[in-house]
Order: structure tokens, then sequence, then C-alpha cells
């Protein structure tokens, strides 16, 4: 048993890394621009095809397939905050808050339809980026699933340092605290716009194109963990990259832990995802603005 | 103004009425399937047009209706009628659970907690499959005997005028107001007296009764319930109705599910390409018509004369001037 339980620990850690990954785009994206991207599920998606289709159909190294998976959901993140996004910001609509929330929405469902038209509704497996299987100690996984840990965690440190210790991140920071006075000290808040919806679009779809060769690739594998980065950013607090990070973790761990713990496992496997919404529920009754969240800022 | 409006509506109930002398079999079945859709979109443009709680959980909440009524009927004795509307009565309670739980929040938490709940309730619902039989498909109790669609039709009717009815008298009274003030200015509309967090209850309360009446009347009528009734996508589709009709009006919302259903059963062939043209007219009418196409089509059509009359009487004006100037 407690083998068991050390293995879907370990399980828990390497798809809440993934969890964390695509939550800091979604927090990214939230603190700069201040809407909530209901699309995210699907750039994660995205991302997620790309990869399939580069290391399948081009035969591309799996390691540089992740890369150019995520330059292409960048690129297109950056076309949709350029269309659809960025008339909040001049001012062109009245109930902004409403505006986003519908629109990336549409997106989603648009993004979700047109994937199912283009790549079918089958499953499928991206190359994996290596074989065989480790054992340290009484635990034995597999390498594919270590290195897809290990990616998550290189992505998430350079983000981290990106934003901390960088002048674009310094940018992107000074906008998230205030619009109007980092345009003042010489600050594009537009770019930044651009960058931060660019760069969180990617880190869902580096999610994707992780998760891809531990599982499989579809057009509604988005629609899950898009909801549960929603319960992760309401937990770790909106806008709080340190708290996506906590909380993606521990949403990794409650749920691989807790389907083990509570049910049969028929039931279990569906009831992992009854968790999520355990929580919300907890933290909306306890404290709504998360564990780290400032009180939430309207836009205006 | 009022004069007008009821005469509108009472045309609108004659021609409904007429409506099973022209169209028949699959076609009536599409028309019953409309009003259904039609009662969920306006109920759901209620909350979200008119008080601003943008919620994603009125298909869970249509199918917390249909789940319920179908249940009761299958497990207790309860007569049929009296199933539905314990089933749209639960449907109001869980609603205004919701609007209780997200009361305090506003922008994006409602809308996230009500996706979040949707799509878990739907996924608890299939993995119940000792009650709900899940995936395989709950089998339930048709509402009428016989296979003639004619009295589904005017039922569905019935409730789709009735509904539209008491939900403009509420729009149309002080109560509609309330909401308007919430969805502008919360913190405006409290400090001027309004009761927030009564009148928020109140339109999850009102707009999830009506979700969970049509989603019961709906599994009655289909005779198979699945969870996938609750589907992402599904709500999508419900939200485009809305958004295409003109989210801040009823009627709009009522043309717009219409419109929608009848086109994507004529372009049926077409498959999933429907699916997704309905997605990018909705991104586009978001993107460059807030108010919907209906209300702006209605402004083009009628004030277009009145616009190409004010210009002949201009030009005529100018003429008399110009001559007098000479």
């Amino acid at each position: 048993m407690a083998e068991y339980l050390a293995l879907q620990a370990l399980n828990g850690l390497v798809i809440g890394l993934l969890y964390v990954l695509m939550a800091t785009g979604l927090s990214l994206i939230f603190s700069v621009l201040k809407i909530v991207n209901f699309a995210h599920g699907e750039l994660y998606m995205l991302g997620g095809f790309a990869s399939y289709y580069l290391t399948r159909l081009l035969g591309i190294n799996p390691f540089l397939a992740v890369s150019l998976s995520m330059l292409i959901v960048f690129l297109l993140g950056v076309i949709i905050e350029f269309l659809l996004l960025h008339p909040i910001y001049t001012g062109a609509i009245e109930r902004k808050d409403e505006y986003a929330i519908l629109m990336t929405f549409a997106l989603s469902i648009f993004l979700q339809n047109l994937a199912l038209m283009i790549f079918g509704p089958w499953t499928k497996n991206p190359s994996p980026f290596t074989s065989g299987t480790t054992t340290i100690g009484f635990l034995t996984t597999s390498n594919n699933r270590l290195i897809v840990a290990a990616l998550a965690i290189v992505l998430i440190l350079a983000l981290l340092v990106t934003i901390n210790k960088t002048f674009v991140g310094k940018g992107l920071r000074a906008v998230s605290q205030d619009r109007d006075a980092a345009s003042i000290v010489g600050i594009n808040p537009h770019r930044m716009n651009l960058l931060a919806f660019g760069v969180g679009a990617a880190l869902a779809g580096g999610a994707g194109a992780l998760i891809g060769p531990i599982f499989f690739v579809e057009p509604t594998m988005g629609t899950l963990p898009g909801i549960k980065c929603f319960v992760i950013i309401i937990l770790g607090g909106m806008g709080s990259i340190k708290g996506s990070i906590i909380a993606g973790i521990i949403l990794g761990e409650v749920e691989s832990l807790g389907s083990v713990l509570l049910l049969d496992p028929t039931r279990g496997l569906a009831y992992k995802n009854a968790f999520g919404l355990l929580i919300l529920i907890i933290i909306l009754l306890i404290k709504p603005t998360g564990l780290f969240g400032e009180k939430y800022v309207r836009m205006e | 103004m009022r004069y007008k409006t009821i005469l509108f509506l009472a045309s609108s109930v004659v021609i409904g009425g007429l409506i099973p002398l022209f169209v028949h079999g699959y076609w009536l079945h599409v028309t019953i399937i409309a009003c259904y859709y039609a009662i969920l979109a306006s109920s759901w443009t209620l909350l979200a047009g008119y008080t601003g709680q943008f919620s994603f959980a009125h298909l869970a909440l249509a199918g917390i209706g249909a789940y319920t009524s179908a249940l009761l009927v299958l497990n207790t004795s309860i007569p049929l009628y009296l199933s539905i509307l314990i089933g749209a009565l639960t449907a109001a309670l869980i609603g205004c659970l919701i609007g209780g739980l997200v009361l305090r929040l506003r922008g994006p938490y409602v809308a996230l907690f009500t996706i979040a709940f949707s799509e878990i309730f739907r996924i608890a619902l299939g993995a119940e499959y000792k009650f709900t039989r899940g995936n395989l498909g709950l089998e339930v109790p048709p509402l009428f005997e016989g296979t003639s669609k004619l009295p589904y039709y005017y039922t569905i009717l019935g409730i789709l005028v009735i509904s539209l009815l008491i939900m403009w008298i509420i729009l149309n009274s002080r109560y509609g107001l309330f909401f308007r003030a919430i969805r502008e200015n919360e913190e405006a509309a409290s400090v001027m007296g309004v009761n927030v967090v009564r009148y928020k209850m109140m339109a999850f309360v009102i707009s999830s009764f009506f979700a969970g009446l049509a989603g019961a009347f709906y599994g009655h009528y289909v005779g198979m319930l699945t969870p996938n009734i609750m589907l992402i996508p599904q709500m999508g589709l419900i939200i485009a109705m809305s958004v295409i009709g003109g989210i801040e009006s009823l009627a709009g919302a009522v043309t717009g599910a219409i419109t929608v259903q009848f086109l994507s059963e004529y372009l049926r062939e077409y498959g999933q390409l429907r699916l997704v043209l309905f997605a990018l007219v909705l991104v586009v009418v978001l993107r460059f018509s807030q108010n919907g196409l209906v209300y702006p089509l209605y402004q083009w059509l009628f004030e277009r004369k009145i616009r190409a009359e004010l210009t002949k009487e201009r030009v005529k004006v100018e003429g008399i001037r110009n001559a007098g100037g000479k």
C-alpha cells in the first residue's frame, strides 16, 4: 500500500507540474491583461496536436517539437490578442469584463470545433521522448514521465527568471500593477499585452506538447485541464504566479492521492475530477481571494 | 408601446398555434427543439444579459431538472406533471445555492465557478451509472401516450409563451431595473438602495427554474437522457443563440434560438463545418456588433425608411432655401 501511495504521489507530482505550467500561463495573462482566458484549454490542445504532427508527420525530434509547438501557439496567441482582445484596451468596448469572457469562450468553442473538423475525433499519440523505466528505491516509473517532469520544471524556472530578473519581466510586472503609470515611463502596454498573451498561450501549448507523449491527444482534451486551471488560479489567488505554482501541485496531489484513498477504483477515476470542484467550493466559502491573491481588482 | 407588445405577442401565439398545419413529422420535431432552446436562451439572457451574471451552468441546471424528473417518475409513483414541476424547483434550488456561493464575487469568478460546476457535475453524473445509467442513457417515460408530436408541440409552446410572459413582466417591472442596475454597477446600485444580494439570487432562481422546466420537458419528450446534453459546446450553442439574437432582449434571444436551430438543421449535411461556422459567426458578432444581429437589423429595416424621408425633406428644404437665396 505504501509503495502504491508513493507511486501515486509521484504521478500526482508529474501531473501537478503540467497543471502548474498551464496555470502560470493563465495567471500571467490575468495579471497583465486583467482577463480570464476561457480558451486556455484549447491552446493546450493545439500544442498537443502541433507536437503530434511535428513528430509523426515531419519526424522532428520530440524535444525540438516541444519548443516548435510552443512557438506556434505563441504566434497564435499573439494573433488572437491582436485581432480579438485589443479593442478592450482602446476603449472601443463598453463592458470589458463581459466582452472578454464571451469572446474567449466563443474562441474556445471555435477552436475545438475546428480541431474536430480538421484533426478528426480520434485519439493520437505523439512520439515519446525516450523509452525504458527507472527504479529509485522501490519506485519504478517510466523515463518518459521523468523527462516530462524535468522539462516542465525547466520551463517554469525559465518563466520565473524572465519575470523576476529581466528587463522585459519588469515591464510585464509594471503593466500588471498600473497600465497608465507604466505607459508614462515609456513601456508600451499593448506590446506587453501581446507578449503576455503569447507567452501564456505558449505555456499552455507547452503543457499540451508535454502531456501528449504520456497520454494522447484529441480535440476535446483541453476542456478538463482548462477547468482545472481555473480551480488552480482561484485557489492560488488570481494573478499570483507563486500561488499558481503551489496550488497546481496541491491539486495534482489531491487528485492522485484522493482517488486512491477515498473511493473504489472504477468510480475513483471519474471522481478525481470532482475534487477540484470541492476545493473550489471550499475556497469560495472561506477565502475567495485564494492563498496568495490580493483583493480582486476590477478592470476599468 | 405596451399595446404594441401585447399585439405582437398575441400574433406570435396565433402563428405558433397554426404552425402544425404546415409543418409535419421531422420538421415539427425540429420546431419543438427550437422552442426548448428558445426557453433556455431567453432565461440565460435574463441572467447574463440583464443582470450581468455570466453563468455557464445553465445546461447543467436544465440537466438537473431533467434527471430529477426522470428519476422521480422511474422510482416513485409521483404523477408526471408533478415530477416536472419538482424538477424545475430542484433546478431553482441549486441555482439559488450557486447564486449564494458566488454572491460576494463578481466578474470572471461567476463564469469560472459555473463552468467548473457544470463540467464536473456532468462527469459525476456519468460516473453514478447505477442511478443514471451514465452514458448508456436513461430511458425516460414519455409525457403523452401515442406517437403524435402535436401534444408535445402545444405543451412546449405553452411553456415558452408563459415563461416569456412571466420574464417579460418581471423585466418590465422595477425588478428589471434592479437587475440592470446590478449589471451596470453593483456599488452604485447598492448605494441607491437596491438589495444586491436579494436580486442577484432572484435572477439566479428565476433563470434556473425555467432552465429546469425546459430540461424536464425535454427529457420526457426525447425519452432518453445522457449527461452529454450538458457538454460545454452545447452551452456554447445556447450562448451563440442569445448573442447572435441580442443578449439584452428576450425577443432577440428567442429569434436567435429559432434561427440558429433551423439553420443548423438545414445545414445538417455539412456536419462539423456548420458548428465551426456558428462559432465563427459568434466571434465576429461579438467583435463587431455586441447588440447581436436582430436589433440592428430591425433598426436598419425601419429606420432606413425614416432616414430616407428625412433626407428627402432636407433636400426639399435646402432646395427652397437655395431658390430663395438666388
